[in-house]
């Protein structure tokens, strides 16, 4: 099961903040193929957010066929997006250098400014 | 709409209860619940009045007069200023009909303060309103149930103190203060007394629902009763037509007195008494009151009913007005 | 089911002949399933909107329907917070949602209210003026989801509750709406407090609906921009403000911006805000009442 963090402040559109934190779940391994995802009363009832916000986000994952919809059942995550569990080699060398780059002097803000913006060369044109 | 009709579907069995009270009758009784036992209350107190006055306070007042030999025919002059015992009878007559008199200017304060006043002024009408329950069914309720109420208790009474008025006529004509026509007895003693709450009740929902404030309400109500029963009460010798007798003398309830002349025209509100200059100046021939005899007491009785109740509708459609008025 | 939860045409509502109009030639339309937010100043009319929808007003002119018929034909189908959560101060909780029974016997649904209640983990047996305030909010709210409202009416359900108490009741109220499609219509002064939960937004401002329509339409139809100071006259400008060479707008755009402007969607706050500073800007709907745009 998953459990939705919203934040207002980011300026990301709720339904983005649900559809990324999906698949940051199905990436870490915390959600695989026949989980079912959280109902839009149970997301709406722990956030307060809207429920129309909540469907929006899971047709949006239905769309890029990382879910589907069983009717009177609920939302089950079809396919892994497991390319990089927590537990992977990437993570530790993440882990390594995270550590190396906190004994250099860099802040949290200075190391995640850092990370985007290698994402945003190397992931050109995906949006996140 | 489908998860609404399975939803209500269970719940019929509650709305059939039978045999307990539910719906709007239910609410009323439970919001009102402290003036339901202070009705309880009073009508008991009064009915308790009554009773004694009527059983032990009659009784110990006759042995009383019997023991100073007032009832023999023969009565000496102790027996004019009466004794203790028929005094705290009298006394007892008095309560009961206050208490009988003074129940519709307690119905109307509490009608226009807590029946609708203070419902109008926090805002627990709206919140009735918008429920399963229209405006109209609400004002329909706070009447019908209250009037059942005052009704049923108000006719106990009243049946109660005929009673008692009836019961006693020695005491009453010889050592008791009361006539028939005396407002609070007269009233006491028909349909009056109902009317009268009825319309306290009528004129106090009626205040309430102008002033939308309980204590504006409780005031307005109040007052509007009491000056309709203090008009009615100078208009009540007029209800019916009085008759006329030559001469003076307690006969009844008074109309008027004047005199007349020598040809027989009247001269109303003109009293010589022993003037002589007055007598010869007006051409007085004799003094004559216009009255109503016990006899007269039920025309009385129903024409001022009837004319109490008519207010009583007015007011009451006034209220429903008003209410269809402000709401959709 | 109509698809139409509320509709108004030129709705007007003076109170007494002598003061001015509470709300004047209102016209909108709210599809049903939606969050709608009514916001605007204090005293701009909202409750006065939301107590004609309730069928507690008569307007002055003009219409207002609700669930495709009158509001006092909806009364069953539709439930109403009054902004002081009025209720019977002397009854005690349990006595409270009896009456919500007793007043609604073909809709009641107990489970639901005693929920809402148990939620807040309140006692029955208490008396409702023992009660606080965010407590009060809640028995209030159970006694108008109980009904089962198809329209659910809240007119500043949180302004007395605390960050917390407001969280969980608005996630309450979400999860109705999740649940049942209950058409939900909330008015408040403080805009962010709404910014999550609704999908519909009605801006009232001086007895006149500023702006109307699906939220995010409202947002994608403006543009926050900032940039060197320049000619805006392509655009309807709603609010500009210029410091030194850099001007900062509010503008609905009319055309492709030119120049080297940085531009954002605002924030329903920033469309709210600025539209309240600017009371002649125009208003826009975009609900389809097309007779509005007048």
């Amino acid at each position: 099961m998953v459990e939705y963090r919203i934040d207002r402040r980011t300026g990301v559109a709720t339904y983005l903040q649900i559809v990324q934190q999906t698949k940051q779940a199905m990436r870490l391994g915390l959600l695989e193929p026949g989980d079912k995802l959280p109902t839009a009363r149970e997301v709406v009832e722990a956030t307060a957010i809207n429920p129309n916000t909540v469907l929006k986000a899971y047709r949006e994952l239905e769309r890029e066929g990382l879910v589907e919809a069983r009717r009177g059942l609920g939302t089950f995550v079809r396919k892994s997006l497991g390319a990089a569990p927590a537990d992977s080699p990437f993570g530790a060398e993440l882990g390594d250098w995270a550590v190396r780059a906190r004994e250099a002097g860099l802040e949290r803000d200075d190391v995640a400014a850092l990370f985007t913006s290698v994402l945003d060369t190397y992931f050109k044109g995906e949006q996140g | 709409m489908t998860t609404t009709t399975a939803l209500t579907a269970p719940e019929r069995p509650t709305a059939q209860r039978t045999g307990r009270l539910h719906g709007l009758t239910w609410t009323l009784l439970r919001v009102h619940r402290s003036a339901l036992w202070f009705w309880i209350l009073y009508l008991a107190v009064t009915a308790g009045v009554i009773l004694w006055t009527y059983g032990p306070g009659a009784d110990s007042a006759l042995a009383e007069l019997t023991r100073l030999g007032c009832r023999d025919g023969d009565p000496n002059l102790g027996c004019d200023t009466g004794s203790s015992r028929v005094s705290r009878w009298d006394t007892g007559m008095a309560l009961g009909s206050t208490l009988i008199t003074v129940a519709p200017l307690l119905i109307a304060a509490w009608a226009g303060g807590a029946l609708i006043g203070r419902e109008l002024e926090n805002g627990t009408a709206q919140l009735a309103w918008t429920q399963s329950v229209s405006p109209a069914r609400w004002l329909a309720a706070k009447l019908a149930v209250p009037a059942v109420l005052i009704i049923t208790g108000t006719l106990l009474l009243t049946v109660l103190h005929r009673m008692l008025w009836t019961s006693h006529l020695e005491l009453a004509r010889w050592y008791g203060s009361w006539s028939w026509y005396d407002s609070q007895i007269f009233e006491a003693n028909g349909t009056l007394a109902t009317a009268y709450a009825l319309l306290g009740l009528a004129l106090g929902v009626l205040a309430g629902m102008v002033a939308r404030h309980s204590l504006a309400g409780l005031g307005v109500g109040a007052v509007a009763i009491g000056i309709v029963v203090q008009q009615f009460q100078s208009l009540r010798p007029h209800l019916w037509p009085a008759e006329t007798r030559k001469g003076t003398g307690d006969l009844g309830m008074t109309v008027g007195t004047g005199s007349y002349t020598s040809t027989g025209a009247r001269l109303p509100g003109l009293l010589c008494g022993d003037r002589a200059a007055c007598v010869a100046r007006n051409d007085v021939a004799g003094v004559y009151r216009d009255y109503h005899a016990a006899s007269h007491f039920w025309p009385l009785q129903l024409m001022e009913t009837g004319l109490v109740l008519a207010l009583v509708a007015a007011a009451t459609a006034t209220a429903f007005w008003l209410l269809r008025r402000r709401t959709a | 089911m109509t698809d139409t939860a509320m509709e108004a045409a030129g709705l007007g509502k003076r109170f007494g002949r002598r003061k001015g109009w509470a709300l004047r030639a209102c016209t909108f339309r709210l599809p049903a399933g939606r969050v709608c937010a009514v916001v605007g100043p204090n005293g701009a009319g909202k409750s006065t909107l939301l107590a004609h929808a309730a069928g507690l007003l008569r307007p002055t002119e003009g219409t207002l329907t609700v669930l495709g018929t009158s509001p006092a034909a909806a009364r069953e189908r539709m439930a109403y917070v009054a902004q002081d959560k009025p209720l019977h101060p002397q009854l005690t909780v349990e006595d409270t949602l009896r009456l919500g029974r007793e007043l609604n016997p073909r809709r009641w649904d107990a489970a639901v209210a005693e929920r809402v209640v148990a939620d807040g983990a309140l006692d029955p047996d208490v008396k409702i003026h023992a009660l606080s305030g965010g407590q009060r909010t809640r028995v209030a709210l159970a006694l108008a989801l109980g009904k089962r409202p198809e329209l659910l009416l809240l007119d500043e359900p949180m302004a007395d509750l605390d960050p917390l108490a407001r969280h969980e009741l608005m996630g309450t109220l979400m999860a109705d709406a999740a649940e049942n499609g209950t058409t939900v219509v909330m008015s408040s002064h403080v805009v962010a407090e709404l910014e999550g939960s609704c999908d519909h937004v009605l801006l009232v401002g001086a007895g006149q609906v500023r702006l109307a329509g699906p939220l995010d339409d409202l947002l994608a139809a403006h543009t926050l921009i900032t940039g060197p100071a320049a000619d805006l006259d392509d655009h309807t400008v709603i609010e500009s403000r210029t410091t030194g060479r850099q001007t900062t707008a509010l503008i609905r755009p009319g055309g492709r911006l030119t120049g080297t402007w940085r531009s954002t969607t605002p924030t329903l706050e920033e469309l709210v805000l600025a539209h309240l500073r600017s009371p002649e800007a125009p208003p826009l709907h975009l609900d389809d009442t097309v007779e509005a745009a007048v």
